[in-house]
């Protein structure tokens, strides 16, 4: 089993001579008079995981439906595992919807042997392998119970198992943990880990900051339907040159918050609660005048590292989720 | 082509596995025309006495195997539906098949759910002994053309289903408008009462009603003489085979995907 901890190198670090498992240029897809896509490059290097961050409406969803051929690109290239899309060329490539995707009367093992079959699986590689990735995923003792009776984490394990079925060389994944509690997330990353270092690549769609800095290689901040920074998260951090303050307020409703944001070197102010995470350009500085002027109201401080949801904020001027703070305090 | 046979069949069992499991729709699909067959077919014959009918069970009898065939090919299009909320008609889209293999694969179901159904009441139907099929061709012949007609019927039907439900938003709309075009279609079909005495204009109705050719060569298949006929089966036959194939294709060849 693989460590959950952030994987430093970046994946091109890792396999610098292998070619993009995907490669999207300048595409543009219009959804009724709204541009979905509009000009998206991106290139995935074989075996990395990538995450798509951004907030709802920014085109991660687009291009996951664009890359399985379920929708087709207006304009611009796409290619996976160096192909155009085809329906043939699924075969190599799973996929994980956002919302839950499974048929409530079929058991577990029927769910698997539909996959098989939909995939021209031969019946002994598929009586071999749908116990054994049951058995990885923990669901070896719900085999026979319908779908309808599995807890929201294991439908999504089943979800993992059923896509790595066919043996794919490309995991593509809509926010796979959105409203999992933190137990499954964790189990669920295991084995999206474990299919990751058995050489599967992984393009994750989200928007959740967490997630895309603890297991991505490298992240593609989407915004409007293009990429408008692309990098690991520690080195978009890094170009951000800024610092992050964690402000717990003795009374919300009394705090500051306009007159914080009108001074000179602060960035961007989420709230949530009592508590207000605050981007500025040095932690020292900002914390003596706050002290000076508005000392009274603070209860308690903390100078934190800034986060992808700060990078973003500063290329695009907006946040990825207003309720930010509250979720990062709810992680394992 | 073998593969996409294959995510045929294993689409087909699925279906037919559900189908079988949802013992309610089972029985009530088969129920509710008996019923019918006994509470309306005994009122009429003993209260009514109509006229031209010596026989009225036996009459009925074909029209509630179509009426059956009616309701079983729309609910099980319906399961566009359950298969578009639940999420997975996205995995199957998602699979390495056309969607064209998929909805055929979805649309054969409907017809093989459908016409079990019908059949199954053709079944019951004959065993009743109030109720007299002359079968003119013989058994054998005249169950092979009874299965011909139900099977061009679904086909029909379940073409007609899916085209609906690919540009319907929501099931209950489907139901509306599905209801809303076969029930005067059922009325018109000569199910409940020969098309030979209507007026003009309800005989025009007849005419243009796909249901019409399959009620006719039941009759046909199931009675006596070929007086008993209305069209014919050189009529019958080459109306229901052309419908299915114009219908079938229309339901299947430019799929209309409205995913959730």
């Amino acid at each position: 089993m693989n460590s959950t901890t952030n994987p430093a190198p970046t994946a091109t670090d890792l396999y610098p001579s292998a070619p993009p498992a995907i490669e999207v240029r300048d595409a543009i897809y219009t959804h009724g008079e709204r541009r979905a896509l509009d000009g998206l490059s991106l290139s995935v290097a074989a075996g990395a995981i990538v995450g798509l961050l951004g907030p709802n409406g920014s085109g991660k969803s687009t291009l996951l439906s664009l890359l399985i051929g379920r929708r087709t690109v207006g304009a611009g290239d796409i290619r996976v595992l160096g192909q155009p899309v085809t329906p043939a060329l699924r075969r190599r490539v799973g996929i994980i919807f956002q919302e839950p995707s499974l048929d409530p009367g079929m058991t577990v093992t029927e769910t698997m042997w539909l996959q098989a079959r939909l995939f021209a699986l031969p019946r002994a590689a598929a009586r071999e392998r749908i116990p054994a990735l049951l058995a990885t995923v923990g669901l070896a003792d719900r085999a026979d119970s319908r779908t309808a009776t599995l807890s929201g984490g294991m439908k999504r394990r089943l979800e993992v198992a059923r896509a790595l079925l066919p043996d794919p060389q490309v995991l593509l994944l809509d926010e796979p943990t959105l409203a999992l509690d933190p137990d499954s997330r964790a189990a669920l990353w295991q084995h999206l880990l474990d299919a990751n270092a058995a050489g599967r690549t992984l393009l994750l769609a989200t928007n959740d900051v967490y997630e895309a800095e603890r297991y991505c290689h490298t992240v593609a901040l989407l915004d409007a339907g293009r990429v408008v920074a692309e990098g690991a998260p520690a080195e978009l951090k890094r170009r951000l040159r800024r610092e992050a303050v964690r402000v717990e307020w003795r009374d919300a409703a009394a705090a500051p918050m306009d007159e914080v944001a009108a001074w000179e070197g602060v960035g961007q102010l989420r709230q949530a609660g009592r508590t207000t995470h605050i981007t500025v350009d040095a932690a020292s500085p900002f914390l003596t005048r706050l002290f000076r002027e508005y000392g009274d109201h603070v209860h308690a401080v903390r100078i934190e590292q800034s986060t992808l949801e700060d990078v973003y904020f500063q290329l695009v001027g907006h946040g990825i989720r207003p309720d930010a703070v509250d979720d990062e305090e709810m992680r394992p | 082509m073998t593969a996409a046979l294959t995510a045929v069949a294993a689409l087909l069992a699925r279906d037919l596995r559900a189908f079988a499991r949802s013992r309610s729709q089972l029985y009530s699909s088969v129920l509710f025309p008996l019923m019918l067959l006994a509470l309306l077919g005994t009122g009429v014959s003993e209260g009514l006495d109509p006229k031209n009918i010596a026989d009225y069970r036996t009459f009925l009898a074909p029209g509630m195997v179509v009426m059956t065939a009616v309701f079983s090919s729309t609910f099980s299009s319906a399961t566009y539906y359950q298969d578009r909320d639940s999420g997975m008609l996205k995995v199957l889209f998602a699979s390495p098949h056309s969607q064209r293999t998929i909805l055929f694969a979805k649309t054969l179901s409907a017809v093989v759910i459908g016409a079990a159904q019908a059949l199954i009441v053709l079944a019951i139907a004959a065993a009743i002994p109030a109720i007299d099929f002359q079968w003119q061709y013989g058994v054998l012949p005249g169950v092979a053309l009874a299965v011909l007609s139900i099977a061009l019927l679904n086909l029909i039907l379940a073409g007609a289903g899916q085209w609906l439900a690919q540009r319907i938003g929501s099931m209950q709309g489907f139901h509306l408008v599905m209801n809303l075009v076969l029930f005067p279609f059922l009325f018109f079909s000569g199910a409940f009462y020969p098309l030979s005495n209507l007026p003009e204009w309800l005989k025009l109705l007849g005419r243009v009603n796909p249901l019409s050719y399959g009620v006719d060569a039941l009759h046909l298949a199931l009675s006596s003489d070929t007086s008993s006929g209305y069209f014919g089966l050189a009529i019958d036959l080459p109306v229901l085979i052309a419908l299915a194939a114009l219908v079938f294709l229309l339901g299947n060849a430019r799929p209309v995907v409205t995913e959730r």
